[in-house]
């Protein structure tokens, strides 16, 4: 394998892949998970989830996004720790979008907080881009998730 | 005698990856975690009160749920107003001064009737118990027939800084600014200290937020979401005698 070229450079972007979006979910995780009643709240204010379901995931989601964040910055599964990251993304684009274009005021509650907000302090596009970009780091990984300083390279060579 | 080729062939031999079964053991494991701290937090969430029993007087036996704050009934013909609001919630303080005293006027002259529901949600986001206990507070002074005066109370006094709260004093104080005295006012004390309307509390909350209320104050009239309409008293007042058939 060509370790010296472009295969050790894709290396150092899936290891910056991995660093981004992993901080990102962790950091997102664990100002919720202290506030899992204002999570539930926020997921709710989404109206796209019955009322009991959207209080589970409420519930779980910091705890996942903690779980896969630490899996990702320490490289270990990475290719399947990317794939949930990158479905995650994709259902809080399906989320935001579809509140964004059907009029709701609502703040994300991505990092706490939550609910309706002024319409004046929307701001799902920031959202929508931030977002995008985070999916795009899943997709590196999970297409090359051979990645530099990985515990994946550490345990299973 | 052919050589040993025995380390070659090891060397060549793919390196032996993970165990599947030891990658599949943590995938199960973290998602068992994940769902066994959901369906944890999901439970404590629903604490168990006195039950049914603990009603306030005055409570609406809907779905919806609130206390109506009409000490006499309204016209046949007055319009529902049900008012969203959180104790702690500094735009309610706003909004009390703004409409409270047109809301009271129309309310005494049986021209709207009013359905207060005191949420809670915001003691999640303070991370104290204020909300939920000026809410029962709140309860107590209904049975003691003094809903209105308690809930005007508590919004005059309300701190100049969000998360600070109410204490146990303040809250009786607001008792006596209420003019709830004597045998009324020991009532009242027992049923604020023991949480008498704890569990009503809770559901007031729950019931909020299925009918899609996700932000304090919500004024619905007949039903519609009007928080955004309104920016001056009259603007309200003018819209309930709309409203009035």
């Amino acid at each position: 394998m060509d370790l010296q070229g472009g295969g050790r450079r894709a290396d150092f972007v899936g290891l910056l892949a991995r660093l981004i979006l992993g901080v990102v979910l962790i950091v997102a995780g664990a100002l919720k998970v202290t506030s899992p009643a204002v999570s539930a709240r926020a997921v709710n204010a989404f109206q796209i989830l019955p009322y009991e379901v959207a209080r589970y995931v409420g519930y779980a989601l910091p705890v996942v996004e903690i779980v896969v964040g630490v899996l990702l910055v320490t490289g270990l599964f990475t290719r399947l720790s990317a794939a949930v990251g990158g479905l995650l993304m994709l259902a809080f684009l399906v989320g935001i979008i579809s509140a964004w274009m059907r009029g709701l005021s609502i703040d994300c509650g991505c990092f706490g907080g939550g609910g309706s907000i002024d319409a004046s302090q929307t701001r799902y596009l920031a959202d929508v881009l931030r977002d995008t970009g985070l999916a795009a780091c899943a997709a590196w990984l999970v297409v090359r998730p051979r990645t530099a300083y990985s515990l994946d390279h550490q345990l299973f060579g | 005698m052919r050589p040993d080729a025995s380390k070659k062939i090891a060397a060549a031999a793919p390196k032996k990856g993970p165990n599947p079964v030891i990658i599949g053991a943590v995938i199960a494991a973290v998602l068992i975690v994940a769902v066994v701290v959901a369906i944890v937090l999901g439970n404590s969430g629903k604490s168990t009160g006195t039950g049914a029993s603990a009603q306030p007087s005055g409570a609406v036996v809907t779905d919806a749920g609130g206390i109506l704050a009409n000490a006499s009934p309204a016209k046949s013909n007055a319009p529902t107003l049900d008012l969203y609001e959180d104790f702690q919630c500094p735009v309610c303080g706003q909004f009390e001064k703004a409409m409270g005293p047109s809301i009271a006027t129309m309310v005494a002259a049986g021209d709207v009737k009013l359905i207060v529901h005191t949420l809670s949600f915001l003691d999640d986001n303070l991370k104290n118990d204020s909300s939920k206990r000026s809410a029962n507070a709140v309860a107590c002074a209904a049975d003691a027939g003094r809903f209105l005066e308690y809930h005007a109370a508590v919004f005059a006094s309300q701190p100049t800084q969000e998360g600070l709260g109410y204490t146990d004093a303040q809250l009786t104080e607001f008792a006596n600014t209420a003019g709830i005295t004597g045998p009324a006012l020991t009532t009242w004390q027992r049923c604020t200290s023991s949480g008498q309307h704890a569990q009503y509390v809770l559901d007031t909350q729950t019931a909020a937020e299925k009918a899609g209320v996700n932000s304090t104050p919500t004024l619905k009239l007949n039903g519609k979401d009007i928080t955004k309409t309104l920016t001056t008293a009259e603007s309200l007042i003018t819209q309930v005698k709309l409203a009035t058939k």
